[in-house]
C-alpha cells in the first residue's frame, strides 16, 4: 500500500465526539472486572484470560479482535455464563453472572440451530421454555422471523436453508427472548464475501430498531471497524487487553464509508496492533527455486 | 450411450449413476443365484456324488445302499466293480466251474432281492405304480418285458447296455426252470446282480433350487401333522421371541444408554462393567437361563436379551454422546434448564441416529434366534431346521432358513424407508415408491398430502 496521509485514529468530529459523550451517559449493562481463566489441560495450566477489565453502556455495540488463540471465544463463552472464570467477576446491570440464562442471548459461528425443529419451532424454543402460550410464542416468533425476512421460510428445516439463512434463524431465536444483551462469536465468519456484506446491513439494521447491546468477536477488521461503537483489542499468550478503540466512523453507517480517511486509519491502526510491523520483516524463504531464472512472475 | 458426465464404474469416492446401481443391485441378488443354478442344472459342473437309481448288495458286507442315496464318484466305481467281479464268480458258479453255494434258502432269498432292485428304477420311471406294495409277480412279468422287449425300447434307455444283459441272462435262466419246474421262486442257481447305476449329483446340501422352492411351498402350504405346529406358526413363536427380546432389551438399554451418554456418572458408574459383560459369550448361559426362567419361551427371550442389551447400551451411549455439545449450550443460553435439556434437545437430537442403531440391534437380535430356540425345549423353526437337518432333509430346510433372511431383510429395508418419513428434518429422500404408497393412502382418506420434498433452498438474502 503506498502510503497515504491517514488522519489520527483518535481524532473524532464533534458528531462522533457528541455520540460517544452520550454513550457514557447511558446506563452500564455489562461490567467485566478483573476477569482471569486458566484452563487445566495436559501440558499444564494454560492461560487463556489475564485481567480483563471493560464495560459496555446500554445500546453499545463492541467488538472483539485478536490474532488467534487470543481467548475471544472464552472471554464470550464467560459472558454468556457457559465458562466459569478462574477469578473475577462478570455483572449484567450490576449482579453476576452464575451460568447461563435467556438474558444473554448468544449466536454461534456454527449455526447451531435445532435441526429437529422448523425455523418456526426455532424461534419459539426460548419463548415456550418461558412459559408462553404455544399460541403467544407463534405470534411472537413469526414478527421476528418476519424482522429477519424469513416469512417464507417458516415451516422450513434448517437443512434446507443456506448458511446466512441460518444465520438470521439464530439470531432472531436469540431476540425472540428480548435478551439485554447479543453476545455473538463470529457469527458471519462461514459466510462468503457477498452473504456476509448483507448481514452486516441487516445486523445493523436490527440493532438501530431494538433496544440491544452487542458484542461482537471477529476476526475482521472491516467488519469491527464497520459495525462498532468501539473495539476490544486483545493480545495472545496470556489473553489480555490491548487496547479499547473509539471507533471514529460516523453513524449510520453504509457500505461507502469502508473508504472515508477515519475509517481506513482505524482500521490500519489495529493492523498494527494484531500484526506489529516488526514481525512482518522478512525472512528469506527456506524453500527452493525451482523455476528457471528470468521467469520472474514479478 | 455415455454421456459426458458418465464417470464410468469405478470413480473412486463417487456415487454411480442411478441406472449402474440398480444393474448392480439387481446383479448382486442375480449373482449367487444364477451360480446355485449353474451348479445344480449342469451336469459336466461339480457334481462331487452319484446319486443311485439301482443299487446291490455286496456279498458278505452289512452297509446296504439303496436306491436314491448319494455315493462320492470315487467310490461309486469301487462299488461297481465289486459287483462286476461278483458277477464273474456268479457266471462260473452257473456254468458249474465254481462251487455252488451249499446253502439254497439263502440263494433264493439272494435272488428275491435281486428281482427287487428293479423296483425304485421302475417306479421312478413310471413302469410300475408308484407308492403301492408291488407283487413279486408283477416284478417279475417286468423282467420278462424287458428281457423279450415286446416295444419297451424307452425301458432301455433308462437301463445301461450291462444291466439289460443280466436282465436278458437272469431271464433266461428263470424261464428254463420255470419250464423245467412251472414255478419261478424255487430257482436256487445264484442270479447275477444288477450292476449300481446312478445319475451325477450335487451333495445331498446343495438341494437344486425347484427342488427348494417345490419343498418350501409344500411346508408352508401342508396341513399340520397331529400334534406338530404348522410352518406359520412356528414363524410366529420365533418372531415373537426376536422381537420380545428385542424390546425388552430397548425397554432398559435406551434410556440407560441415554442416561449414560448424557451424564458422564452413569457411564462411568455402568459402562467399564457392561463394556466387559458383552465378551462373555450369550450362549454360554443357557444353562443358566433355563434354570433361573425355567418355563418355555422365558429363557429363549432371555437369551435375545442378553446377547443384545449390552451392546444396546453402549452403541445408544456413544450416539448420545456424538450429539453436538454446542446445541446443548445453545437451548442453555436461550433459557432451558439442565433438567429440560434430556425432553427438549437430547432425545430429539439423537431419535434418527437412536431409529438406525435400533435396526442394526434388531438384526442383530436374529442371529440370536437359533440358539435362543435350542436351549431347553426345541422349538420353532429352529427345531424344525434341526431336525430335517439331521435327516438331510436340506431342502426342506433351506427355505426356512431363506424365510428368517428374508423377513430381517424386509424388516430393515422397511425401516429405513420409513425413516424419511419419520425425520423429514434429516432431508433424507422419501422413495419414490413410498411416495406414491402415501399419496395413494391420502387418497382414500381424503386427506392433504404432506411429505415434504427436501430441496436445499438458496433464497435471496
Ligand atoms: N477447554 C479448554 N481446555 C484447555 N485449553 C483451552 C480450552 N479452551 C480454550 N483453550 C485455550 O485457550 C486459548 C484461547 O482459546 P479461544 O478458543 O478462546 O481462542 P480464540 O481467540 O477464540 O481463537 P480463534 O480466533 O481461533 O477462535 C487457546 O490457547 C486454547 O488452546
Ligand atoms: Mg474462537
Amino acid at each position: 500500500m503506498t502510503s497515504i496521509d491517514l488522519p489520527d485514529y483518535k481524532r473524532q468530529s464533534s458528531d462522533v465526539a457528541s455520540r460517544f459523550e452520550e454513550l457514557k451517559n447511558r446506563p452500564v449493562k455489562l461490567e467485566v472486572k478483573n476477569l482471569q481463566k486458566i484452563f487445566q489441560s495436559k501440558q499444564g495450566p494454560v492461560q487463556a484470560l489475564k485481567d480483563i477489565n471493560f464495560k459496555t453502556h446500554r445500546r453499545e455495540f463492541l467488538s472483539v479482535i485478536g490474532p488467534s488463540g487470543c481467548g475471544k471465544s472464552t472471554l464470550i463463552r464467560i459472558l454468556a455464563g457457559l465458562e466459569i472464570p478462574t477469578s473475577g467477576d462478570v455483572l449484567l446491570e450490576g449482579t453476576a453472572v452464575k451460568g447461563p440464562g435467556p438474558d444473554r442471548g448468544m449466536v454461534f459461528q456454527g449455526y447451531t440451530l435445532f435441526p429437529w425443529l422448523t425455523v418456526k419451532k426455532n424461534v419459539m424454543f426460548g419463548l415456550t421454555i418461558a412459559g408462553n402460550s404455544e399460541t403467544k410464542a407463534e405470534s411472537e416468533a413469526m414478527q421476528w422471523i418476519e424482522l429477519v425476512g424469513l416469512k417464507k421460510f417458516a415451516d422450513s428445516y434448517p437443512s434446507q436453508l443456506s448458511g446466512g439463512m441460518k444465520q438470521r434463524v439464530a439470531i432472531a431465536r436469540a431476540l425472540a427472548n428480548q435478551p439485554r444483551v447479543l453476545l455473538m462469536d463470529e457469527p458471519f465468519g462461514a459466510l462468503d464475501a457477498q452473504t456476509r456484506a448483507h448481514m452486516q446491513s441487516y445486523l445493523l439494521e436490527i440493532w438501530r430498531n431494538i433496544d440491544i447491546t452487542i458484542i461482537f468477536i471477529t476476526h475482521d477488521l472491516d467488519e469491527a471497524v464497520y459495525l462498532s461503537d468501539r473495539v476490544l483489542v486483545l493480545k495472545a499468550n496470556p489473553g489480555e487487553v490491548q487496547e479499547m478503540i473509539e471507533v471514529p466512523v460516523a453513524r449510520p453507517r453504509d457500505p461507502d464509508q469502508f473508504l472515508e480517511p477515519e475509517f481506513l486509519a482505524t482500521k490500519r491502526h489495529l493492523e498494527h496492533l494484531i500484526h506489529p510491523p516488526s514481525k512482518q520483516q522478512k525472512s528469506p524463504m527456506p524453500i527452493t527455486r525451482m523455476t528457471e531464472v528470468g521467469d520472474n512472475v514479478e | 450411450m455415455s454421456t459426458r458426465d458418465d464417470k464410468g464404474w469405478f470413480a473412486i469416492r463417487e456415487p454411480l449413476s442411478q441406472s449402474k446401481q440398480q444393474i448392480l443391485v439387481l446383479l448382486s441378488f442375480l449373482g449367487p443365484i444364477l451360480t446355485w443354478c449353474i451348479v445344480s442344472y449342469t451336469p459336466f459342473i461339480w457334481h462331487p456324488d452319484i446319486r443311485l437309481d439301482i443299487s446291490a448288495q455286496r456279498q458278505g458286507v452289512s452297509t446296504v445302499f439303496t436306491a436314491g442315496d448319494h455315493l462320492t464318484k470315487s467310490y461309486y466305481q469301487e462299488f461297481e466293480q465289486f459287483i462286476r467281479d461278483e458277477n464273474v464268480l456268479i457266471l462260473e458258479q452257473q456254468s458249474g466251474k465254481a462251487e455252488a453255494p451249499k446253502n439254497l434258502s439263502k440263494v433264493r432269498r439272494d435272488n428275491i432281492k435281486i428281482l427287487r432292485q428293479l423296483t425304485p428304477i421302475a417306479t421312478k420311471q413310471g413302469w410300475l405304480p408308484k407308492d403301492e406294495k408291488i407283487p413279486d409277480e408283477d416284478l417279475i412279468a417286468l423282467w420278462e418285458a424287458i428281457a423279450t422287449k415286446p416295444g419297451g425300447f424307452e425301458k432301455l434307455n433308462a437301463l445301461t447296455d450291462e444291466n439289460i444283459t443280466v436282465i436278458e441272462n437272469n431271464w433266461n435262466l428263470l424261464n428254463r426252470h420255470y419250464q423245467e419246474t412251472g414255478s419261478l421262486k424255487m430257482v436256487s442257481v445264484p442270479l447275477q446282480k444288477l450292476v449300481p447305476q446312478g445319475v451325477p449329483v450335487n451333495p445331498v446340501y446343495l438341494p437344486a433350487p425347484h427342488e427348494v422352492l417345490q419343498k418350501g411351498w409344500y411346508e408352508f402350504t401342508k396341513k399340520p401333522e397331529n400334534d406338530k405346529p404348522s410352518m406359520w406358526s412356528r414363524l410366529r413363536h420365533s418372531v415373537r421371541i426376536v422381537f420380545t427380546g428385542f424390546l425388552l432389551s430397548c425397554l432398559v438399554g435406551v434410556p440407560l444408554g441415554i442416561l449414560c451418554g448424557t451424564y458422564d456418572f452413569f457411564s462411568k458408574l455402568f459402562e467399564p462393567f457392561i463394556d466387559f459383560f458383552r465378551y462373555l459369550p450369550a450362549p454360554s448361559f443357557s444353562t443358566l437361563l433355563v434354570a433361573i426362567f425355567l418355563a418355555h419361551d422365558a429363557p429363549k427371550i432371555a437369551l435375545v436379551f442378553v446377547g443384545t442389551f449390552f451392546q444396546l447400551v453402549l452403541v445408544v451411549s456413544k450416539t448420545t454422546t456424538l450429539l453436538d455439545k454446542s446445541l446443548l449450550e445453545a437451548a442453555l443460553t436461550l433459557g432451558a434448564k439442565p433438567k429440560s435439556l434430556m425432553t427438549r434437545v437430547i432425545v430429539p437430537g439423537i431419535l434418527p441416529n437412536l431409529y438406525n442403531d435400533l435396526r442394526i440391534l434388531l438384526g442383530w437380535s436374529w442371529t440370536w434366534l437359533v440358539i435362543a430356540e435350542l436351549i431347553g425345549v426345541k422349538s420353532g423353526l429352529t427345531e424344525f431346521i434341526e431336525t430335517q437337518g439331521r435327516w438331510r432333509n436340506f431342502d426342506s430346510v433351506f427355505p426356512v432358513i431363506f424365510t428368517i433372511g428374508f423377513i430381517g431383510f424386509f424388516t430393515d429395508q422397511i425401516l429405513a424407508q420409513l425413516r424419511g418419513l419419520f425425520f423429514p428434518w434429516t432431508g433424507e429422500k422419501v422413495s419414490f415408491i413410498l411416495r406414491k404408497w402415501i399419496d395413494f393412502y391420502h387418497w382414500l382418506t381424503g386427506g392433504r398430502v404432506n411429505v415434504t420434498n427436501n430441496q436445499h433452498l438458496q433464497g435471496s438474502q
